[in-house]
């Protein structure tokens, strides 16, 4: 039906701008963080067992950016440690924060859950009993460049997923509920196996641990590159369908009376955050609490429109998660705190907080 | 235009049988509503209407074709639906839950133009509802929701609407002003509209036909004042109202059967 014909008038009166100033609001937060982004990007980079002040820093970054021309002032070695070393640890960083933040968003749109994170169901352990047995393999190289422990860990993710989503389909639908509810008890049964192997696996005891908490140390370039396309993807992917997993919110039945084909938008929701948490997890370990608190974060402070809710997300978890692996690479410097341990250790307190601070509705 | 049709249509939850056989249909400018005690179907029926639930054998048809066979999207503009109890997403603002019926109309990379704005904002007029539209579902009262609801069905620009209860929570005034409305679009626009409807009053007033359903079956079907009698109403809701006529209108009217000597 037309315009004309539902007698609407001819001024074709508008909305009121009021109505909707709080989307420029969001535009400009959007364009705030990608320029704080790049500043804790620059910032970053000078932390380490060489201080490195903040302008070579920056002015090192600034000169690898294309078109920008610039008359090195530093020592190839500066240069060496800044983009050899520190910024693949501190991109990679910035990817997995950005993964882990905008998957947790997802499922907790998806689910309607405001519990959901990406590990709900099933990457974390999946992930995890991959990693392991990675760890407890002979061969440490398959001769297709990568590592066994990521590799396995990043496959391990994709069949738990692979496997809670089998279980839960009932003919040509999936409960989501029935999903959570596969995913915790598939999730169990893994992390059964997985503790199992830890206390029989004496040598690699260390190494599993560490994994298992998260850790950024030693990241290099060629891991960025694996991780990279993934989320890239996952989040374009994502962010297209934002409008759809708002009419998700009103529950399957009225999402189908508004033309949302529920059981086709679930399975690519699911398939690009699984596909961006299992690259996340595959080199990192399991990080936890940046899926669940980052955004409910950003619910707090910006609304629940997944439109700018999930790049919102995007940005706040990538710089979160570069500023925790500065407190991890600091704290106990030259050793390293897991990452995992940091996030934790802030954002649980922050979980109580918004937990305790009932004013305003999330969902 | 477009019509509805039912044919011999059986609706199922796993083995348990809803809904039996049943045939109908709505033209274009006409108004149906659905009557009947409780757990008759009637919701049901307005679920297979939507495609929400397949039926286990039968047809459900727009003009001649069978809704399994039309996208969703396709079918969101052809038909809008003011679901009984609309749980709505408590931090979202009536604005934009009115908003989201524009949501057919448009593609995965689109956003909401002045147009979408236009259409939204005029659709809230004209349930009354625009002064909400900054406030958030969670501050809002139950027959507050209902209009949301059903001004976000108009702003999906349907040519059909149907209805599950789109009084149950308003008051008599609001009630008859939801129901002028949805009677002048179809009327105006042509509209085929289906309505479940517990108040039979209102139904007699509203609805060109009326289907008494009961046990998933039709009992009777026809005119209000065919359908809504004593004799019906007795084999369908048992000896508990009384039928005279509307002093105004003419049309059938239905009072509680009140027994002054069965409560002492």
């Amino acid at each position: 039906m037309s315009l004309e014909q539902l007698e609407l008038p001819v001024t074709k009166q508008a909305a009121p701008a009021a109505l909707y100033p709080h989307w420029h609001g969001r535009v400009y937060a959007i364009l705030g963080l990608l320029v704080l982004l790049g500043v804790m990007v620059a910032f970053a980079t000078t932390v380490g067992s060489v201080q490195i002040p903040f302008l070579t820093t920056s002015s090192i970054l600034l000169s690898k950016l294309p078109f920008v021309d610039m008359n090195p002032t530093w020592t190839s070695s500066l240069e060496t440690i800044i983009l050899e070393i520190r910024l693949p640890r501190i991109i990679l960083a910035g990817l997995v924060g950005a993964a882990l933040a905008i998957a947790g968003a997802t499922y907790q749109g998806l689910f309607r859950n405001p519990l959901a994170d990406p590990y709900l169901i099933g990457v974390a352990q999946g992930a995890a009993l991959g990693a392991i047995v990675g760890f407890l393999l002979p061969v440490t190289w398959l001769g297709i460049g990568f590592a066994t422990v990521p590799l396995f860990a990043f496959i391990g993710a994709l069949l738990s997923v692979a496997v809670v989503y089998t279980l839960a389909r009932v003919g040509k639908v999936m409960p989501v509920t029935t999903l959570i509810l596969a995913g915790v008890a598939l999730g169990a049964f893994l992390a059964s196996i997985v503790s199992y192997l830890i206390i029989t696996s004496e040598e690699q005891i260390h190494g599993i641990m560490f994994w298992l908490m998260g850790s950024f140390a030693l990241t290099q370039w060629s891991e960025v590159k694996f991780v990279l396309p993934y989320v890239v993807v996952g989040v374009g992917v994502l962010l297209i369908y934002a409008r759809s997993l708002n009419v998700m919110q009103l529950g399957e039945e009225q999402a189908q009376q508004l033309g949302i084909d529920v059981e086709k938008l679930k399975l690519i929701l699911l398939t690009a955050a699984t596909l961006v948490t299992a690259a996340a997890v595959s080199f990192v370990g399991i990080i936890g609490f940046v899926g669940i608190i980052i955004p409910h974060a950003v619910r707090l402070i910006w609304g629940p429109d997944h439109r700018f809710l999930l790049p919102l997300s995007v940005l706040v978890g990538a710089i979160f998660l570069i500023l925790a692996d500065i407190a991890a690479r600091t704290i106990l410097a030259p050793s390293e705190v897991p990452i995992g341990v940091i996030t934790a250790f802030c954002g649980a307190p922050f979980f109580l907080y918004l937990l305790r601070r009932r004013t305003k509705v999330l969902f | 235009m477009i019509k509805l049709e039912m044919q011999n249509v059986t609706l199922a939850y796993g083995h348990k049988v809803v809904v039996k056989d049943l045939t109908f249909q709505v033209m274009p400018g006409e108004m149906v509503g659905l009557v009947g005690p409780n757990g008759c179907g009637k919701s049901t029926i307005i679920k297979a209407l939507s495609r929400v639930i397949s039926p286990y054998s039968g047809r459900v048809l727009i003009n001649g074709r069978d809704i399994s066979q039309i996208p969703r999207k396709d079918l969101a503009r052809l038909l809008g639906v003011v679901p009984q109890i609309a749980l709505l997403p408590s931090a979202f603002t009536a604005f934009e839950i009115v908003l989201m019926g524009r949501n057919p109309h448009l593609g995965l990379f689109q956003y909401e133009d002045p147009r979408d704005m236009a259409i939204t904002w005029r659709a809230m007029e004209r349930t009354s509802s625009q002064h909400l539209a900054e406030r958030r579902i969670s501050e809002l009262s139950g027959g507050e929701i209902q209009c949301v609801v059903i001004a976000r069905a108009l702003a999906q620009e349907t040519q059909a609407i149907l209805l599950d209860e789109p009084t149950a929570n308003l008051d008599i005034s609001r009630q008859i002003e939801i129901l002028d409305l949805v009677k002048g679009l179809c009327r105006g626009n042509k509209l085929a509209v289906v309505a479940a409807l517990h108040d039979l009053n209102l139904a007699a007033h509203y609805c060109d036909r009326l289907l008494l359903i009961n046990g998933g079956r039709i009992h009777a079907e026809g005119t209000p004042t065919e359908v809504i009698n004593t004799q019906n109403l007795e084999q369908v809701y048992g000896h508990g109202s009384y039928v005279h006529t509307h002093p105004l209108s003419g049309l059938p009217a239905v009072l509680p059967r009140v027994d002054s000597s069965r409560n002492k």
